[in-house]
């Protein structure tokens, strides 16, 4: 019986049969990605590595393939050293589009110890701002041993991890949400919400909080006791037949805006954004009684919910300070849009340590603007009235 | 299994097509050819409850995978596996049948008032064409163990079948999110 298992993986393969290359995130970064920074040698050639501008992602799917097995994902080593001629950003177009960034990244870990970051990005066709939204989807996966939380300036951080090696995974992502594809559906309807909410459950709740907590464990366990207690009466509604009336997407009580201004206030309560920062105990059943009563038909007053919980702690903070700074009594009601933009904008890119500002920035508004315009969405026979939202 | 060492480098791991089991561990052992990497032990005559395939049979992941023999009662110390549905064939490449699968569940008691489990077994044989031995068991009935059949198991607990390409929730979130800045931030 031969002994002798050593392989070439790309090109002419000689994987055993039956095997496949499903790294875990943590192999990812710390066998392959550590020794290609350390320029140790690798056994075998399985991560090659890619030129991002010069490959489509289908392209990528014939260089990176090990094997003549059939592969549902692929590998490679990239390194970022391409910039936009204006500034940091990583230049990541091909001739045929671009991989823009979406979400937040994700803090890998292992043993508890965190050892890097993912980035989650999607493949547009076309060029920006006009791509066509893909299937094609990447994890880019970094180091960030150099990289500490506090001691390094924000633009140190930033140009470090603009730069060098970075191994990436690219897959065509499973459509569970078909709804969420369609342009037209792309205003969320009702029934895609509750799709979502169906199917997520709790491990999407985890997820908002890791990205919440980012890092900083104790908050993040404060905050998941918090934000059970925001998710019951969800919970709860549903099991209770209120499911009926999340797919219809109930009518707002307060059709104008100054009123439904006022239903804002009324819901995001200070004291459940102080609990969502972690930093007070409230009692729980004030917050439910709370959201059960008014909250729980309302889905504009859901998105803020959901809003508040992905900004985390800066927007909360800032949300707060807004309510607690005397001059400025009703923040919320101010209709002038921009007003709050720049307030939003300040906020991020004084405090936030993301190093894409810009961009976070983007889908800060993106979730403010949102929650603004659903509200406003249900109030009028124009479907797209949320875009001149603001009154002149 | 054994002997057999597979230096394969970090990352790597058993996660076979149908196919493959079929036409290469399942035929090579019904062949009496060897199989290399022969990773996958012989459990036959040992009927474990599912979760105590730990150890014994080949595990990656949550899945264990082990070769045992054709029967019409898959009987184990605290219940019994219940088939599901028909029979499926396992297609190669240039969609040719190579062989048959069937979907079992486990139940805790006896038949047939046992309870239902998560555990799900996926059992592949050859299909009477490919097979070595047993020729035309298109007879009915067939009570009666066939020792010349050779099947190979793969035991998993139910759970979201995610082979890693979905998004999480999160993701999908965001990823809609961002149809919306064209819409919602008119400049």
């Amino acid at each position: 019986m031969p002994e002798n298992m050593s392989i070439s993986v790309n090109g002419q393969s000689q994987v055993p049969p039956g095997f496949r290359f499903h790294p875990t995130e943590e192999e990812l970064l710390q066998y392959y990605l550590r020794k290609k920074v350390s320029y140790e040698k690798i056994d075998l050639d399985v991560i090659r590595d890619v030129d991002l501008n010069k490959l489509e992602p289908w392209d990528i799917q014939e260089v990176c393939k090990i094997g003549t097995t059939p592969q549902n994902d692929w590998y490679f080593f990239s390194h970022k050293d391409k910039k936009y001629p204006t500034g940091t950003r990583t230049n990541r177009a091909t001739a045929a589009g671009f991989w823009k960034a979406t979400g937040r990244d994700k803090v890998i870990q292992s043993n508890c110890k965190r050892i890097g970051m993912r980035k989650t990005l999607v493949f547009y066709k076309g060029r920006a701002p006009h791509g066509l939204k893909s299937d094609w989807i990447m994890h880019e996966y970094r180091l960030d041993d150099n990289v500490t939380d506090t001691d390094i300036s924000n633009a140190i951080g930033e140009a470090s991890q603009e730069e060098g090696w970075v191994v990436c995974r690219i897959f065509k992502k499973k459509n569970l949400h078909k709804t969420l594809d369609s342009p037209m559906s792309s205003s969320f309807t009702a029934e895609t919400r509750s799709q979502m909410f169906d199917s997520c459950n709790g491990g999407a709740l985890e997820q908002m909080l890791q990205y919440m907590g980012n890092g900083k464990e104790e908050e993040m366990n404060e905050a998941k006791s918090s934000a059970r207690t925001f998710l019951r009466p969800i919970e709860t509604g549903m099991k209770n037949g209120y499911h009926e009336r999340f797919m219809k997407l109930p009518s707002l009580e307060s059709p104008n805006s100054t009123s439904s201004q006022c239903y804002y206030q009324h819901n995001i309560h200070p004291e459940m954004i102080i609990e969502n920062e972690g930093s007070s105990v409230t009692n729980p059943n004030s917050v439910y009684n709370q959201m059960d009563s008014a909250a729980l038909t309302n889905w504009a007053a859901l998105d803020r919910l959901v809003a508040s919980q992905l900004n985390g702690q800066t927007e909360a903070s800032r949300q707060l300070a807004c309510f607690n700074d005397p001059t400025n009594t009703m923040p919320y009601c101010s209709t002038d849009h921009d007003l709050q933009f720049s307030t939003l904008r300040s906020s991020s890119s004084s405090s936030n340590r993301s190093y894409h500002p810009t961009q976070d920035y983007n889908s800060e508004i993106d979730l403010w603007s949102f929650a603004r315009s659903s509200s406003s969405f249900s109030s009028s026979d124009d479907p797209l009235c949320h875009v001149s939202n603001a009154p002149v | 299994m054994g002997d057999n060492n597979v230096n394969l480098p970090p990352g790597f791991r058993f996660c076979p097509t149908d196919e493959e089991l079929v036409v290469h561990f399942l035929h090579r052992k019904a062949s009496l050819l060897p199989c290399h990497p022969d990773v996958i032990p012989d459990l036959d005559l040992y009927p474990y409850d599912p979760w105590d395939l730990d150890g014994k049979a080949l595990a990656e992941g949550n899945k264990w995978y082990f070769y045992s023999r054709r029967t019409q009662n898959r009987v184990t110390c605290n219940g019994y596996w219940k088939a599901m549905g028909n029979e499926e064939p396992v297609m190669n490449s240039s969609s040719k049948s190579v062989g048959m699968k069937k979907i079992l569940v486990f139940h805790t008691g006896e038949a047939p008032s046992g309870i239902k489990t998560n555990w799900i077994m996926q059992e592949y044989r050859l299909s009477d064409s490919a097979g070595s031995t047993s020729r035309s068991s298109k007879r009915r009935g067939h009570p009666k163990i066939d020792y010349s059949t050779w099947v190979i198991c793969r035991v998993y607990e139910r759970d979201d079948d995610d082979d890693g390409t979905e998004l999480s929730c999160l993701d999908e979130v965001f990823l809609s999110l961002d149809d919306l800045d064209e819409i919602s931030l008119p400049i």
